[in-house]
């Protein structure tokens, strides 16, 4: 049992290693916009989830748009429905009081490295846990860092770093490619979200194609199966 | 300066309690009908790799050919080593560079 918070942990640290790397980009963008130390951390700790911060910190103004941004940093979360959804094999021997603890720290990471590891090990969702808390601790140091050194980098894209966080979510995305089959559900992935992204306002064109490609990935399958 | 505004506190309450139900529900609903074998495993499955590559895509084409460049190169290095860290440094490297000396 506590081996799984360990090795949850230490399984995550690699990509914490990135995390931090990223977060630390997030808090240079917070010093810009004159976002407080305290707001950055009661986003990390309560909302935990950097794609949404990051959307949060670049709308944000000193007129604060709390329901555009509300909207906007939700409908990016809208997938972590849909991954305390796949999750459930994890937790299908829990009770409801572990459940409600542990989906908290259900990051993008996170979760990607259980859903890796579930797939070959049997893990409780401590795993989830250990990997969450690493995940929380990279993202939360990183992130103030970042607020400190805010005012050395003046431009953090010049060092790429804004592009960190689209790549890790790239080689993790490759790390489950399971063979040709998932070839054509990916593809049908990308052409709907660059095709919504381009046409709807907003970010649901993340859940949309998601969805769109696990439907493909449903057909291909059944034809497989069937043929 | 360091004045407390509860414009702020507000807004991340909100989208803490929202971000919080989306996961709860999630978990919780999901309980009620995956238990079956069949096309709604399958679809769950699919998720965290169609997610992450919705999330991506559209910001590796926005990069232009260097974002294609970096892409292919982590393709790459995914498929040898498998090594998640070592293809993201490579990449952002590859940005860093492009962005600084072309």
């Amino acid at each position: 049992m506590n081996n799984d918070f360990k090795n949850g942990f230490l399984a995550n640290i690699p990509i914490g290693i990135s995390v931090f790397a990223y977060g630390s980009v997030l808090g240079v963008l917070c010093t810009q916009k004159g976002i407080a130390l305290y707001e950055l951390a009661l986003m990390n700790i309560f909302i935990f989830a950097g794609s949404a911060q990051f959307v949060m910190v670049d709308m944000w103004s000193s007129s604060l748009d709390i329901l555009s941004i509300t909207l906007a940093a939700l409908l990016i979360n809208l997938r972590y429905f849909l991954v305390g959804a796949s999750l459930n094999p994890l937790f299908v021997n829990s009770s409801k009081k572990d459940k409600f603890k542990y989906i908290h720290f259900a990051t993008d990471e996170s979760w990607a490295i259980t859903m890796q590891r579930l797939k070959h090990e049997q893990i409780t969702p401590l795993f989830l846990f250990g990997g969450g808390l690493c995940i929380f601790f990279t993202w939360f140091f990183g992130t103030v860092l970042g607020f400190y050194l805010g005012e050395f980098i003046s431009n953090p894209a010049k060092y790429g770093l804004d592009f960190a966080f689209v790549a890790i979510f790239f080689a993790l995305a490759l790390s489950m490619f399971k063979g040709k089959e998932d070839l054509i559900p990916w593809l049908v992935t990308a052409l709907v979200a660059v095709l919504l992204e381009y046409f709807l306002e907003g970010k649901l064109y993340i859940v949309i194609a998601a969805i769109a490609g696990s439907f493909c990935a449903v057909l291909t399958n059944k034809e497989k199966e069937n043929g | 300066m360091a004045e407390v505004s509860i414009n702020s506190l507000l807004l991340i309450l909100l989208v803490a309690v929202g971000t919080y139900s989306l996961r709860v529900s999630g978990l919780l609903l999901s309980s009620k009908f995956v238990k079956d074998e069949g096309s709604l495993k399958v679809f769950l499955e699919h998720l965290p790799s169609t997610l992450l590559l919705a999330l991506v895509v559209p910001s590796i084409l926005k990069e232009g050919v260097v974002g294609i460049v970096a892409s292919l190169v982590i393709v790459a290095l995914m498929y040898k080593t498998k090594n998640i860290l070592l293809s993201m440094l490579v990449a952002v490297l590859i940005v860093a560079l492009s962005r600084n000396f072309f």
